[in-house]
Protein backbone atom coordinates (compact mmCIF):
# COMPACT_ATOMS: atom_id res chain seq x y z
CA UNK A 1 0.00 0.00 0.00
CA UNK A 2 1.01 3.27 -0.49
CA UNK A 3 3.37 5.06 1.68
CA UNK A 4 1.33 8.57 1.79
CA UNK A 5 4.26 11.03 2.74
CA UNK A 6 6.43 9.84 -0.35
CA UNK A 7 3.08 10.60 -2.11
CA UNK A 8 2.79 13.99 -1.16
CA UNK A 9 6.60 14.61 -1.76
CA UNK A 10 6.35 13.62 -4.84
CA UNK A 11 3.67 15.88 -6.20
CA UNK A 12 5.03 19.14 -4.16
CA UNK A 13 7.98 18.80 -4.67
CA UNK A 14 8.47 20.11 -8.65
CA UNK A 15 6.59 23.58 -8.03
CA UNK A 16 9.17 24.95 -4.86
CA UNK A 17 11.96 23.08 -6.96
CA UNK A 18 10.72 25.11 -10.43
CA UNK A 19 11.26 28.02 -7.96
CA UNK A 20 14.21 27.67 -6.55
CA UNK A 21 16.21 26.58 -9.88
CA UNK A 22 15.39 30.11 -11.00
CA UNK A 23 17.56 31.96 -8.59
CA UNK A 24 20.13 29.01 -8.65
CA UNK A 25 23.33 29.73 -11.17
CA UNK A 26 26.83 31.55 -11.38
CA UNK A 27 26.71 33.30 -7.96
CA UNK A 28 28.42 36.38 -9.24
CA UNK A 29 26.33 37.34 -12.45
CA UNK A 30 22.49 37.23 -10.98
CA UNK A 31 22.36 37.27 -6.90
CA UNK A 32 19.52 37.59 -4.87
CA UNK A 33 18.93 40.88 -3.95
CA UNK A 34 19.46 42.01 -7.71
CA UNK A 35 16.60 39.26 -8.20
CA UNK A 36 14.17 40.74 -5.65
CA UNK A 37 14.65 44.53 -6.92
CA UNK A 38 13.82 43.01 -10.01
CA UNK A 39 10.65 41.24 -8.93
CA UNK A 40 9.21 44.58 -7.24
CA UNK A 41 10.37 46.85 -10.36
CA UNK A 42 8.35 44.71 -12.33
CA UNK A 43 5.28 44.17 -9.88
CA UNK A 44 4.98 47.79 -9.07
CA UNK A 45 5.79 48.57 -12.82
CA UNK A 46 8.22 51.07 -13.04
CA UNK A 47 10.42 52.01 -15.54
CA UNK A 48 13.26 49.09 -15.78
CA UNK A 49 17.23 50.17 -15.74
CA UNK A 50 19.72 48.66 -17.60
CA UNK A 51 20.81 46.30 -14.95
CA UNK A 52 17.19 45.24 -14.40
CA UNK A 53 17.02 44.78 -18.20
CA UNK A 54 20.21 42.13 -17.19
CA UNK A 55 18.39 40.46 -14.49
CA UNK A 56 14.98 40.05 -16.82
CA UNK A 57 17.08 38.49 -19.74
CA UNK A 58 18.89 35.69 -17.54
CA UNK A 59 16.01 34.78 -15.42
CA UNK A 60 13.13 34.83 -18.00
CA UNK A 61 15.10 34.45 -21.08
CA UNK A 62 18.34 32.25 -19.94
CA UNK A 63 17.19 30.31 -16.36
CA UNK A 64 13.38 29.88 -17.18
CA UNK A 65 13.50 28.17 -20.63
CA UNK A 66 16.52 25.95 -19.45
CA UNK A 67 14.46 25.16 -15.79
CA UNK A 68 11.39 23.74 -17.91
CA UNK A 69 13.28 21.94 -20.39
CA UNK A 70 15.25 20.38 -17.80
CA UNK A 71 12.19 18.77 -15.62
CA UNK A 72 10.36 17.96 -18.84
CA UNK A 73 12.97 16.08 -20.48
CA UNK A 74 13.68 14.57 -16.92
CA UNK A 75 9.78 13.76 -16.74
CA UNK A 76 9.65 12.74 -20.31
CA UNK A 77 12.59 10.19 -19.87
CA UNK A 78 11.20 8.85 -16.71
CA UNK A 79 7.47 8.03 -17.89
CA UNK A 80 8.83 6.92 -21.17
CA UNK A 81 11.33 4.22 -19.05
CA UNK A 82 8.28 3.64 -16.80
CA UNK A 83 5.93 2.90 -19.85
CA UNK A 84 8.64 0.74 -21.25
CA UNK A 85 9.51 -1.53 -18.34
CA UNK A 86 5.41 -2.52 -17.77
CA UNK A 87 5.52 -3.26 -21.23
CA UNK A 88 8.57 -5.08 -21.33
CA UNK A 89 8.04 -6.85 -17.85
CA UNK A 90 11.36 -5.89 -17.49
CA UNK A 91 13.34 -3.95 -14.76
CA UNK A 92 16.30 -3.62 -16.39
CA UNK A 93 15.07 -1.63 -19.38
CA UNK A 94 15.71 1.70 -20.34
CA UNK A 95 14.13 4.44 -23.11
CA UNK A 96 17.73 4.05 -25.18
CA UNK A 97 17.43 0.02 -25.15
CA UNK A 98 15.88 -0.22 -28.58
CA UNK A 99 18.57 1.41 -30.59
CA UNK A 100 16.94 5.22 -29.60
CA UNK A 101 20.39 6.51 -28.08
CA UNK A 102 22.77 5.33 -30.55
CA UNK A 103 20.57 6.25 -33.32
CA UNK A 104 20.22 9.80 -32.19
CA UNK A 105 23.52 10.26 -31.57
CA UNK A 106 24.65 9.28 -35.13
CA UNK A 107 21.99 11.70 -36.44
CA UNK A 108 23.25 14.28 -34.11
CA UNK A 109 27.08 13.31 -35.78
CA UNK A 110 25.50 13.29 -39.17
CA UNK A 111 24.10 16.83 -39.00
CA UNK A 112 27.20 18.33 -36.91
CA UNK A 113 29.55 16.56 -39.46
CA UNK A 114 27.89 17.58 -42.84
CA UNK A 115 25.15 20.07 -41.79
CA UNK A 116 22.26 18.05 -44.13
CA UNK A 117 20.06 18.49 -41.73
CA UNK A 118 18.97 20.88 -38.98
CA UNK A 119 20.60 18.79 -35.88
CA UNK A 120 17.69 18.14 -33.51
CA UNK A 121 15.64 16.72 -36.56
CA UNK A 122 17.92 14.82 -37.46
CA UNK A 123 18.59 13.40 -34.11
CA UNK A 124 15.21 12.99 -34.03
CA UNK A 125 14.46 10.81 -36.95
CA UNK A 126 17.12 8.68 -36.47
CA UNK A 127 16.25 7.92 -33.11
CA UNK A 128 12.82 6.76 -34.29
CA UNK A 129 14.74 5.50 -37.39
CA UNK A 130 16.76 2.96 -35.19
CA UNK A 131 13.55 1.95 -32.28
CA UNK A 132 11.50 1.56 -35.90
CA UNK A 133 14.24 -1.33 -37.10
CA UNK A 134 14.40 -2.61 -34.28
CA UNK A 135 10.71 -3.63 -34.02
CA UNK A 136 10.30 -4.74 -37.47
CA UNK A 137 13.12 -6.66 -37.28
CA UNK A 138 11.79 -8.67 -34.11
CA UNK A 139 8.21 -8.87 -35.96
CA UNK A 140 7.76 -12.18 -37.18
CA UNK A 141 4.70 -13.78 -38.48
CA UNK A 142 2.82 -10.49 -36.87
CA UNK A 143 3.99 -10.98 -33.37
CA UNK A 144 6.88 -9.57 -31.74
CA UNK A 145 8.27 -11.22 -28.70
CA UNK A 146 9.94 -9.26 -25.79
CA UNK A 147 13.23 -11.22 -26.16
CA UNK A 148 13.49 -11.04 -29.58
CA UNK A 149 12.52 -7.13 -29.42
CA UNK A 150 15.72 -6.74 -26.65
CA UNK A 151 17.86 -8.39 -29.09
CA UNK A 152 17.05 -6.66 -32.26
CA UNK A 153 17.70 -3.96 -30.10
CA UNK A 154 21.20 -4.68 -29.29
CA UNK A 155 22.28 -5.23 -33.25
CA UNK A 156 20.09 -1.90 -34.08
CA UNK A 157 22.54 -0.36 -31.27
CA UNK A 158 25.33 -1.73 -32.20
CA UNK A 159 25.08 -0.73 -36.15
CA UNK A 160 24.13 3.12 -35.00
CA UNK A 161 27.19 2.98 -32.48
CA UNK A 162 29.75 1.84 -35.06
CA UNK A 163 28.07 4.46 -37.90
CA UNK A 164 28.34 6.97 -35.42
CA UNK A 165 32.24 5.88 -35.00
CA UNK A 166 32.23 6.14 -38.97
CA UNK A 167 31.34 9.93 -39.03
CA UNK A 168 33.60 10.89 -35.58
CA UNK A 169 36.61 9.28 -37.75
CA UNK A 170 36.12 10.98 -40.50
CA UNK A 171 35.12 14.29 -39.30
CA UNK A 172 37.27 17.06 -38.22
CA UNK A 173 38.58 17.48 -34.89
CA UNK A 174 36.99 20.98 -33.62
CA UNK A 175 33.32 19.57 -35.42
CA UNK A 176 34.11 15.81 -33.42
CA UNK A 177 34.41 18.18 -30.33
CA UNK A 178 30.97 19.04 -30.59
CA UNK A 179 29.86 15.60 -31.36
CA UNK A 180 31.50 13.93 -28.47
CA UNK A 181 29.92 16.75 -26.27
CA UNK A 182 26.00 16.03 -27.86
CA UNK A 183 26.55 12.66 -27.32
CA UNK A 184 26.73 13.27 -23.27
CA UNK A 185 24.22 15.58 -23.05
CA UNK A 186 23.43 19.14 -22.46
CA UNK A 187 20.94 21.65 -21.06
CA UNK A 188 22.82 24.73 -20.71
CA UNK A 189 22.12 25.79 -24.14
CA UNK A 190 18.43 25.86 -23.34
CA UNK A 191 16.51 28.63 -25.45
CA UNK A 192 12.96 29.31 -25.96
CA UNK A 193 13.07 27.65 -29.38
CA UNK A 194 14.70 24.50 -28.39
CA UNK A 195 12.05 24.18 -25.89
CA UNK A 196 9.23 25.08 -28.53
CA UNK A 197 10.56 22.50 -30.74
CA UNK A 198 10.52 19.52 -27.89
CA UNK A 199 8.06 20.33 -25.67
CA UNK A 200 4.34 19.54 -28.25
CA UNK A 201 5.98 16.13 -28.86
CA UNK A 202 6.77 15.41 -25.32
CA UNK A 203 3.37 16.28 -23.70
CA UNK A 204 1.29 14.94 -26.45
CA UNK A 205 3.48 11.85 -25.77
CA UNK A 206 3.19 11.64 -22.08
CA UNK A 207 -0.33 12.79 -21.91
CA UNK A 208 -0.86 9.44 -24.53
CA UNK A 209 1.04 7.55 -22.14
CA UNK A 210 -1.07 9.01 -19.01
CA UNK A 211 -4.30 7.44 -20.74
CA UNK A 212 -2.80 3.96 -21.69
CA UNK A 213 -1.17 3.76 -17.97
CA UNK A 214 -3.90 1.27 -16.38
CA UNK A 215 -3.01 -0.75 -19.97
CA UNK A 216 0.34 -1.34 -19.06
CA UNK A 217 -0.98 -3.38 -15.75
CA UNK A 218 -3.32 -5.74 -18.07
CA UNK A 219 -0.09 -6.13 -20.13
CA UNK A 220 2.39 -6.78 -17.50
CA UNK A 221 0.14 -10.26 -16.37
CA UNK A 222 1.08 -11.42 -19.62
CA UNK A 223 0.97 -11.72 -23.28
CA UNK A 224 -1.93 -14.64 -23.58
CA UNK A 225 -3.64 -13.19 -20.39
CA UNK A 226 -4.13 -9.85 -21.96
CA UNK A 227 -5.55 -11.28 -24.91
CA UNK A 228 -7.34 -13.40 -23.06
CA UNK A 229 -9.33 -10.47 -21.24
CA UNK A 230 -10.15 -9.06 -24.41
CA UNK A 231 -7.21 -7.07 -25.73
CA UNK A 232 -4.66 -7.58 -28.29
CA UNK A 233 -1.21 -7.57 -26.83
CA UNK A 234 0.52 -6.31 -30.62
CA UNK A 235 -1.64 -3.64 -30.50
CA UNK A 236 -1.31 -2.60 -27.15
CA UNK A 237 2.51 -1.96 -27.01
CA UNK A 238 2.54 -0.53 -30.10
CA UNK A 239 0.48 1.60 -28.49
CA UNK A 240 3.14 2.21 -25.18
CA UNK A 241 6.29 1.90 -27.61
CA UNK A 242 5.21 5.15 -30.37
CA UNK A 243 4.73 7.57 -27.82
CA UNK A 244 7.26 6.29 -25.25
CA UNK A 245 9.88 7.22 -28.25
CA UNK A 246 7.97 9.83 -29.38
CA UNK A 247 8.46 11.32 -25.80
CA UNK A 248 12.70 9.91 -25.52
CA UNK A 249 13.47 11.20 -29.15
CA UNK A 250 12.35 14.77 -28.57
CA UNK A 251 13.98 15.33 -25.25
CA UNK A 252 16.90 13.06 -27.00
CA UNK A 253 17.20 15.34 -29.95
CA UNK A 254 16.57 18.32 -27.62
CA UNK A 255 19.11 17.81 -24.68
CA UNK A 256 21.32 14.95 -25.73
CA UNK A 257 22.06 11.67 -24.29
CA UNK A 258 20.88 11.86 -20.56
CA UNK A 259 21.52 8.44 -19.15
CA UNK A 260 19.84 6.56 -16.25
CA UNK A 261 17.34 8.92 -15.89
CA UNK A 262 14.68 6.61 -17.49
CA UNK A 263 16.14 3.35 -15.63
CA UNK A 264 16.44 4.97 -12.22
CA UNK A 265 13.88 7.57 -11.72
CA UNK A 266 10.62 3.91 -12.47
CA UNK A 267 12.35 2.05 -9.62
CA UNK A 268 12.07 5.28 -7.15
CA UNK A 269 8.51 5.48 -7.75
CA UNK A 270 8.02 1.80 -7.78
CA UNK A 271 9.44 1.46 -4.42
CA UNK A 272 7.97 4.03 -2.76
CA UNK A 273 4.87 3.55 -4.43
CA UNK A 274 4.16 -0.12 -5.82
CA UNK A 275 4.23 -1.54 -8.94
CA UNK A 276 0.53 -0.01 -10.02
CA UNK A 277 1.31 1.94 -13.02
CA UNK A 278 -1.96 3.94 -12.62
CA UNK A 279 -0.09 5.11 -10.19
CA UNK A 280 3.62 5.11 -10.95
CA UNK A 281 3.30 6.60 -14.10
CA UNK A 282 1.94 10.13 -12.92
CA UNK A 283 4.85 9.78 -10.46
CA UNK A 284 7.37 9.00 -12.27
CA UNK A 285 6.35 12.38 -14.12
CA UNK A 286 6.56 14.58 -11.13
CA UNK A 287 9.97 12.91 -9.43
CA UNK A 288 11.42 12.56 -13.09
CA UNK A 289 10.69 16.17 -13.47
CA UNK A 290 12.21 16.92 -10.15
CA UNK A 291 15.15 14.74 -10.20
CA UNK A 292 16.98 16.22 -13.29
CA UNK A 293 15.95 19.50 -12.47
CA UNK A 294 17.84 19.07 -8.95
CA UNK A 295 20.69 17.66 -10.92
CA UNK A 296 21.34 20.53 -13.53
CA UNK A 297 21.11 22.60 -10.55
CA UNK A 298 23.67 20.79 -8.86
CA UNK A 299 25.79 21.25 -12.46
CA UNK A 300 25.00 24.43 -12.63
CA UNK A 301 26.43 25.40 -9.02
CA UNK A 302 29.13 23.28 -8.70
CA UNK A 303 31.35 24.61 -11.13
CA UNK A 304 31.99 27.75 -13.24
CA UNK A 305 31.91 25.56 -16.11
CA UNK A 306 29.34 23.37 -17.43
CA UNK A 307 29.91 19.98 -17.18
CA UNK A 308 27.33 18.03 -19.16
CA UNK A 309 24.42 16.95 -17.55
CA UNK A 310 24.34 13.35 -18.76
CA UNK A 311 27.66 12.89 -17.13
CA UNK A 312 26.37 14.10 -13.73
CA UNK A 313 23.38 11.93 -14.03
CA UNK A 314 25.37 8.97 -14.35
CA UNK A 315 27.26 10.03 -11.76
CA UNK A 316 24.60 10.80 -9.45
CA UNK A 317 22.36 8.36 -10.56
CA UNK A 318 25.02 5.59 -10.75
CA UNK A 319 25.46 5.26 -6.56
CA UNK A 320 22.05 6.10 -5.71
CA UNK A 321 20.79 3.15 -7.89
CA UNK A 322 22.79 0.67 -5.99
CA UNK A 323 21.77 2.21 -2.65
CA UNK A 324 18.53 1.78 -3.52
CA UNK A 325 19.05 -1.75 -5.21
CA UNK A 326 21.52 -2.96 -1.73
CA UNK A 327 18.65 -1.17 0.51
CA UNK A 328 15.11 -2.48 -0.68
CA UNK A 329 14.10 -5.47 -2.29
CA UNK A 330 12.56 -4.14 -5.59
CA UNK A 331 10.00 -6.91 -5.34
CA UNK A 332 10.86 -7.94 -8.75
CA UNK A 333 10.99 -11.40 -9.47
CA UNK A 334 13.48 -11.70 -12.48
CA UNK B 1 -31.25 -27.55 -22.78
CA UNK B 2 -29.54 -25.15 -25.22
CA UNK B 3 -26.03 -25.23 -26.45
CA UNK B 4 -24.00 -21.94 -25.44
CA UNK B 5 -21.22 -23.54 -27.79
CA UNK B 6 -21.42 -25.49 -30.66
CA UNK B 7 -18.40 -26.88 -33.09
CA UNK B 8 -19.17 -28.32 -35.99
CA UNK B 9 -16.94 -30.29 -38.67
CA UNK B 10 -13.79 -28.33 -36.94
CA UNK B 11 -10.27 -29.35 -38.37
CA UNK B 12 -7.20 -28.64 -37.14
CA UNK B 13 -3.36 -29.47 -37.93
CA UNK B 14 -0.06 -28.64 -36.71
CA UNK B 15 2.20 -29.41 -39.89
CA UNK B 16 1.15 -32.64 -40.83
CA UNK B 17 -0.17 -33.22 -37.55
CA UNK B 18 -3.93 -34.06 -37.30
CA UNK B 19 -5.32 -32.51 -33.85
CA UNK B 20 -9.01 -32.27 -35.22
CA UNK B 21 -10.35 -34.60 -37.93
CA UNK B 22 -14.19 -33.34 -38.48
CA UNK B 23 -15.01 -32.73 -34.99
CA UNK B 24 -18.14 -31.77 -33.47
CA UNK B 25 -18.34 -30.34 -30.03
CA UNK B 26 -21.39 -28.90 -27.54
CA UNK B 27 -20.67 -26.76 -24.83
CA UNK B 28 -24.05 -26.45 -22.61
CA UNK B 29 -24.92 -24.04 -19.75
CA UNK B 30 -24.79 -25.18 -16.24
CA UNK B 31 -22.46 -28.18 -16.90
CA UNK B 32 -19.07 -28.99 -16.05
CA UNK B 33 -17.08 -30.45 -18.94
CA UNK B 34 -14.03 -31.87 -18.76
CA UNK B 35 -11.33 -32.68 -21.15
CA UNK B 36 -9.30 -35.94 -21.03
CA UNK B 37 -6.83 -37.67 -22.66
CA UNK B 38 -3.46 -38.41 -23.33
CA UNK B 39 -0.77 -35.84 -23.78
CA UNK B 40 -0.43 -34.49 -26.69
CA UNK B 41 -3.75 -35.18 -27.74
CA UNK B 42 -4.55 -31.94 -28.15
CA UNK B 43 -6.41 -31.08 -25.25
CA UNK B 44 -4.99 -27.56 -24.91
CA UNK B 45 -5.45 -27.06 -28.43
CA UNK B 46 -8.98 -27.65 -28.88
CA UNK B 47 -9.47 -25.40 -25.93
CA UNK B 48 -8.14 -22.43 -27.25
CA UNK B 49 -10.12 -23.49 -30.59
CA UNK B 50 -13.05 -23.01 -28.21
CA UNK B 51 -11.64 -19.46 -26.82
CA UNK B 52 -11.42 -18.55 -30.31
CA UNK B 53 -7.52 -17.87 -29.89
CA UNK B 54 -6.85 -20.31 -32.67
CA UNK B 55 -8.59 -20.65 -35.86
CA UNK B 56 -9.90 -23.49 -36.72
CA UNK B 57 -8.48 -24.65 -40.38
CA UNK B 58 -12.17 -25.25 -41.52
CA UNK B 59 -15.58 -25.58 -39.56
CA UNK B 60 -17.93 -23.66 -37.67
CA UNK B 61 -18.11 -22.24 -34.43
CA UNK B 62 -20.67 -20.60 -32.69
CA UNK B 63 -21.14 -19.06 -28.94
CA UNK B 64 -24.93 -18.40 -28.48
CA UNK B 65 -25.60 -18.27 -31.89
CA UNK B 66 -23.25 -15.89 -33.17
CA UNK B 67 -19.73 -17.23 -35.16
CA UNK B 68 -17.24 -17.22 -32.61
CA UNK B 69 -14.45 -16.12 -35.11
CA UNK B 70 -16.18 -13.15 -36.69
CA UNK B 71 -16.48 -11.74 -32.63
CA UNK B 72 -13.65 -8.58 -31.85
CA UNK B 73 -11.57 -9.77 -28.63
CA UNK B 74 -13.20 -7.31 -26.80
CA UNK B 75 -16.94 -9.10 -27.42
CA UNK B 76 -15.48 -12.10 -27.34
CA UNK B 77 -13.90 -11.70 -23.71
CA UNK B 78 -17.46 -10.73 -22.50
CA UNK B 79 -18.52 -14.56 -22.80
CA UNK B 80 -15.60 -16.46 -22.60
CA UNK B 81 -13.07 -16.92 -20.02
CA UNK B 82 -10.19 -18.46 -20.53
CA UNK B 83 -7.42 -19.25 -17.95
CA UNK B 84 -4.25 -19.91 -19.67
CA UNK B 85 -2.07 -22.87 -18.50
CA UNK B 86 1.21 -21.32 -17.75
CA UNK B 87 1.71 -17.84 -16.37
CA UNK B 88 4.44 -16.24 -14.81
CA UNK B 89 3.97 -13.04 -12.68
CA UNK B 90 7.11 -10.84 -12.83
CA UNK B 91 5.36 -7.79 -11.63
CA UNK B 92 4.48 -7.75 -7.47
CA UNK B 93 1.38 -6.23 -8.51
CA UNK B 94 -1.19 -6.10 -5.67
CA UNK B 95 -3.78 -9.52 -5.94
CA UNK B 96 -6.65 -6.80 -6.08
CA UNK B 97 -4.80 -4.67 -9.01
CA UNK B 98 -4.09 -8.67 -10.88
CA UNK B 99 -7.70 -9.56 -10.37
CA UNK B 100 -8.85 -6.01 -11.84
CA UNK B 101 -6.72 -6.45 -14.94
CA UNK B 102 -10.00 -9.54 -16.07
CA UNK B 103 -11.95 -5.82 -16.59
CA UNK B 104 -10.07 -5.35 -19.68
CA UNK B 105 -12.60 -5.77 -22.07
CA UNK B 106 -15.47 -3.26 -20.06
CA UNK B 107 -12.68 -0.45 -19.26
CA UNK B 108 -12.27 2.29 -21.39
CA UNK B 109 -8.64 3.16 -19.97
CA UNK B 110 -9.38 3.20 -16.59
CA UNK B 111 -11.31 1.50 -14.39
CA UNK B 112 -14.43 2.80 -12.56
CA UNK B 113 -15.68 2.43 -8.90
CA UNK B 114 -17.87 -0.25 -10.25
CA UNK B 115 -15.50 -2.74 -11.69
CA UNK B 116 -13.19 -2.18 -8.66
CA UNK B 117 -16.04 -3.90 -6.88
CA UNK B 118 -16.73 -6.21 -9.40
CA UNK B 119 -13.21 -7.27 -8.65
CA UNK B 120 -13.64 -7.66 -5.14
CA UNK B 121 -16.54 -9.50 -5.52
CA UNK B 122 -14.82 -11.88 -7.73
CA UNK B 123 -12.59 -12.52 -4.66
CA UNK B 124 -14.84 -13.19 -2.44
CA UNK B 125 -16.76 -15.62 -4.20
CA UNK B 126 -13.75 -17.80 -4.56
CA UNK B 127 -13.15 -17.04 -0.68
CA UNK B 128 -9.60 -15.12 -0.74
CA UNK B 129 -11.05 -11.42 0.31
CA UNK B 130 -7.95 -11.15 2.31
CA UNK B 131 -5.69 -11.83 -0.35
CA UNK B 132 -6.70 -8.51 -1.58
CA UNK B 133 -3.54 -6.34 -0.80
CA UNK B 134 -1.11 -9.08 -0.82
CA UNK B 135 1.43 -8.64 -3.78
CA UNK B 136 0.65 -11.10 -6.21
CA UNK B 137 4.67 -12.95 -6.34
CA UNK B 138 4.71 -13.38 -2.68
CA UNK B 139 1.78 -16.00 -2.99
CA UNK B 140 1.81 -19.72 -3.06
CA UNK B 141 0.56 -21.63 -6.52
CA UNK B 142 -2.53 -22.44 -5.42
CA UNK B 143 -3.64 -19.11 -4.08
CA UNK B 144 -1.78 -17.52 -7.36
CA UNK B 145 -4.44 -20.21 -9.44
CA UNK B 146 -7.38 -18.86 -7.30
CA UNK B 147 -6.34 -15.53 -8.08
CA UNK B 148 -6.26 -15.93 -11.74
CA UNK B 149 -9.88 -17.74 -11.36
CA UNK B 150 -10.95 -14.23 -9.67
CA UNK B 151 -9.67 -12.58 -12.46
CA UNK B 152 -11.34 -14.69 -15.02
CA UNK B 153 -14.77 -14.16 -12.87
CA UNK B 154 -14.46 -10.71 -12.96
CA UNK B 155 -14.26 -10.66 -16.08
CA UNK B 156 -17.90 -11.82 -16.07
CA UNK B 157 -18.13 -14.53 -18.88
CA UNK B 158 -20.86 -16.69 -19.87
CA UNK B 159 -18.41 -19.43 -20.47
CA UNK B 160 -15.49 -20.14 -18.46
CA UNK B 161 -12.26 -22.06 -20.21
CA UNK B 162 -9.63 -23.63 -17.74
CA UNK B 163 -6.25 -25.66 -19.19
CA UNK B 164 -5.44 -27.90 -16.39
CA UNK B 165 -6.38 -25.13 -13.26
CA UNK B 166 -5.12 -28.15 -10.56
CA UNK B 167 -1.63 -28.52 -12.25
CA UNK B 168 0.70 -27.42 -9.15
CA UNK B 169 -1.95 -27.73 -6.91
CA UNK B 170 -1.79 -29.81 -3.50
CA UNK B 171 -4.45 -31.56 -2.58
CA UNK B 172 -6.65 -29.86 -0.63
CA UNK B 173 -6.52 -27.23 -3.02
CA UNK B 174 -7.47 -29.39 -5.94
CA UNK B 175 -10.94 -30.45 -3.87
CA UNK B 176 -11.03 -26.69 -3.13
CA UNK B 177 -11.04 -25.86 -7.02
CA UNK B 178 -13.04 -28.24 -8.02
CA UNK B 179 -15.95 -27.14 -5.27
CA UNK B 180 -15.52 -23.90 -6.85
CA UNK B 181 -16.07 -24.77 -10.01
CA UNK B 182 -19.08 -26.53 -8.79
CA UNK B 183 -20.57 -23.86 -7.68
CA UNK B 184 -19.85 -21.82 -10.63
CA UNK B 185 -21.92 -24.28 -12.24
CA UNK B 186 -24.95 -24.35 -10.40
CA UNK B 187 -24.92 -20.72 -10.69
CA UNK B 188 -25.82 -21.65 -14.79
CA UNK B 189 -22.21 -20.60 -16.00
CA UNK B 190 -20.59 -23.38 -18.28
CA UNK B 191 -17.14 -24.09 -17.25
CA UNK B 192 -15.07 -26.77 -19.43
CA UNK B 193 -11.70 -27.61 -17.98
CA UNK B 194 -8.80 -30.15 -19.09
CA UNK B 195 -7.64 -32.24 -16.15
CA UNK B 196 -5.41 -34.87 -16.21
CA UNK B 197 -6.95 -36.64 -13.47
CA UNK B 198 -9.54 -38.86 -14.42
CA UNK B 199 -10.62 -39.85 -10.38
CA UNK B 200 -11.07 -35.57 -9.97
CA UNK B 201 -12.51 -35.50 -13.24
CA UNK B 202 -15.19 -38.62 -12.55
CA UNK B 203 -15.63 -37.19 -9.04
CA UNK B 204 -17.00 -33.59 -10.35
CA UNK B 205 -17.73 -33.44 -13.81
CA UNK B 206 -21.06 -33.72 -15.73
CA UNK B 207 -19.78 -34.06 -19.37
CA UNK B 208 -16.39 -36.12 -20.67
CA UNK B 209 -14.99 -35.39 -23.72
CA UNK B 210 -11.92 -38.12 -24.57
CA UNK B 211 -9.76 -36.82 -27.19
CA UNK B 212 -7.17 -38.88 -29.45
CA UNK B 213 -6.63 -39.69 -32.73
CA UNK B 214 -7.95 -36.48 -33.83
CA UNK B 215 -11.40 -37.89 -32.71
CA UNK B 216 -13.19 -37.01 -29.79
CA UNK B 217 -15.85 -38.81 -27.56
CA UNK B 218 -18.82 -36.97 -25.42
CA UNK B 219 -20.22 -38.83 -22.90
CA UNK B 220 -22.84 -37.57 -19.76
CA UNK B 221 -22.18 -38.70 -16.19
CA UNK B 222 -25.92 -40.76 -16.95
CA UNK B 223 -23.87 -42.83 -19.42
CA UNK B 224 -21.25 -43.65 -17.14
CA UNK B 225 -18.01 -43.26 -18.93
CA UNK B 226 -15.75 -44.21 -16.01
CA UNK B 227 -16.59 -48.45 -17.26
CA UNK B 228 -13.09 -49.82 -17.31
CA UNK B 229 -13.35 -51.10 -20.73
CA UNK B 230 -13.87 -47.51 -22.38
CA UNK B 231 -11.48 -46.12 -20.32
CA UNK B 232 -8.79 -48.58 -21.27
CA UNK B 233 -9.34 -48.06 -24.98
CA UNK B 234 -9.33 -44.23 -24.39
CA UNK B 235 -6.47 -44.52 -22.82
CA UNK B 236 -4.61 -47.28 -24.53
CA UNK B 237 -3.54 -49.39 -21.57
CA UNK B 238 -5.49 -51.17 -19.07
CA UNK B 239 -7.40 -49.85 -15.83
CA UNK B 240 -9.39 -50.80 -13.56
CA UNK B 241 -12.58 -48.70 -12.26
CA UNK B 242 -13.86 -48.93 -8.95
CA UNK B 243 -17.16 -48.14 -7.67
CA UNK B 244 -17.34 -45.30 -5.27
CA UNK B 245 -20.56 -43.32 -4.42
CA UNK B 246 -22.17 -43.92 -7.96
CA UNK B 247 -19.07 -42.97 -9.90
CA UNK B 248 -15.69 -44.59 -9.92
CA UNK B 249 -12.07 -44.55 -8.71
CA UNK B 250 -10.12 -45.34 -11.61
CA UNK B 251 -6.34 -46.69 -10.90
CA UNK B 252 -4.25 -48.16 -14.08
CA UNK B 253 -4.01 -51.64 -14.20
CA UNK B 254 -0.28 -53.02 -12.23
CA UNK B 255 -0.20 -55.74 -14.49
CA UNK B 256 -0.65 -54.80 -18.37
CA UNK B 257 -2.56 -57.84 -19.84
Amino acid sequence: MPFRPALYLIYTLPLPLLVVSLLLGPADTVNGNQILTWLTETLFSQAPSASNELVRTIILDVRLPRVILAFLVGAALSVSGNALQAMFRNPLVDPYLLGLSSGSAFGAALALATSWMPLQLSAFSFGIVAVGSSYFLARTRKSVTVISLILSGIIVSGIFTSLLTVVQFLTDPFRLQTIVHWTMGNLHNASWAKLRSAAPGILLAMGWLLLFRWRMNVLAVGEEETRAVGLNPEHQKLFILIPATLAASASVAVAGVIGLVGLVVPHMTRILLGPDNTRSLPASLALGGSFLLLVDDCSRITASFEIPIGIFTTLIGGPFFIFLLRKSRLGWEV
Amino acid sequence: MTHLLEGNHLQFSYGSREILKEVNIQVRQGQLTVILGKNGSGKSTLLKIMAGLLKPESGTLRIMGRDLNRLSLSERAKIIGYLPQFHRPVFPFSVEDVVLTGRASHVKLIPREKDCSIALRALERVGISELRSRPFTELSGGEQQLVMIARVLAQEPKLILLDEPTAHLDFPNQARLLRLLREFVVSELAVVAVLHDPNIAFLHGDRFIFMGNGQIEAWDSSQEPWDADILTRVYGSRVHSIPYRGRALIIPAVDPE
